[in-house]
């Protein structure tokens, strides 16, 4: 079994230092991994980064992260990345990794990705250059994030799992103004976890949304975001695939 | 005073816009009252979106029923089979 712990849109500042930090400790006893599914900070400044960098500096168990949209505020996402790898965070944006643990490989496939909304309700690529490249920019996380997943599938992993800020589905946005769907999530980032396979995939953002969903290919989807879960983190136990061995003096197909 | 729509669309600016970038509050008018509600990072912050919401909807009843994100561990896992 796989233990994988996450939480999102800990909003952290100067003066939540140390909040989640008895709860994070916890986590070599229950989890493998801690995924971080963005809006780590406020405003995505230099000084509240080092606040979760010291919050998840030496926990035990590898931490594996996406930004969000609120560590991009300040505009300088490079340097709030750099503070978190400091920390010892994988930072994830259009890329993956793999953590190794006793119960197989963890694959993680990582993106903010963006809004545009879900299929039926969403933006089009289409009209003004500031529409159109709004619609691309979704369609860049989208396209990065199943290329990732499509990496990890070539790599032996038990799992694998696809880390957002934006939502997937609109299942999870449940509670929040349907108004604001489109602001909250692609279909496109959906699309491209079933294209490519995944065994879970977890995201942030909405706070006032619900934490079960799942794409119309059948991966299940977790909103992770604290105000969501109502903890410092949720833990999912994933069953290992049985491998089918190869015949004995047979050849493996 | 100006229209009460504006006002409340002008606070939620101000809330995301200050220095709490609060953008997970809700603001609902519900007649003469305004509900807000939402689950903020900390005490300090709940505090301060009440006293930017009193400041901003000075002159109205305004509750303001925030909580604030709980930071314990979980008591299970949840088991996907």
């Amino acid at each position: 079994m796989i233990r994988i712990a996450a939480v999102g849109d800990i909003h952290m500042g100067p003066e939540s230092q140390g909040v989640l930090r008895p709860a994070f400790e916890t986590l070599p006893d229950c989890a493998d991994v801690l995924l971080l599914a963005g809006d780590l900070t406020r405003h995505g400044t230099p000084e509240e980064a080092r606040v979760v960098a010291r919050e998840i500096k030496d926990l035990g168990v590898p931490v594996v992260a996406v930004l969000g949209n609120h560590d991009h505020h300040d505009e300088r996402p490079e340097e709030v990345t750099a503070i978190l790898q400091d920390g010892g965070a994988r930072v994830l944006e259009g890329q993956e990794t793999v953590v190794e643990c006793a119960a197989g490989r963890i694959g993680v496939a990582g993106t903010k990705g963006f809004c545009g909304g879900f299929a039926g309700r969403n933006a089009g690529e289409f009209g003004e250059p500031l529409m159109k490249e709004f619609v691309r920019t979704t369609r860049r996380h989208a396209d990065s994030l199943r290329t990732a997943l499509e990496r990890l599938d070539a790599q032996d992993c038990a799992v694998r799992v696809a880390l957002t800020h934006f939502s997937p589905v609109p299942d999870t946005l449940a509670g929040e103004p349907l108004e604001i769907y489109p602001f909250l999530g692609s279909y496109l980032l959906a699309e491209a976890i079933d294209g490519a396979g995944a065994d879970l995939a977890v995201h942030g953002h909405a706070h006032a949304g619900t934490e079960h969903g799942m794409t119309s290919g059948g991966v299940r989807v977790r909103n992770v975001a604290q105000p969501v879960i109502g903890r410092a983190f949720h833990v999912y136990h994933l069953q290992v695939p049985e491998r089918v061995a190869a015949p004995v003096g047979g050849q493996a197909h | 005073m100006s229209n009460l729509d504006y006002r409340v669309a002008h606070l939620r600016e101000r809330l995301a816009g200050g220095p709490l970038a609060e953008l997970g509050v809700q603001v609902t008018v519900h007649g003469d009252s305004v509900l807000v509600t939402g689950t903020v990072p900390s005490a300090h912050c709940r505090d301060e979106v009440a006293r930017t919401v009193d400041e901003a909807l000075e002159g109205l009843t305004v509750r303001c029923d925030l909580v604030v994100a709980q930071a314990s561990s979980p008591d299970q896992a949840e088991e996907l089979a």
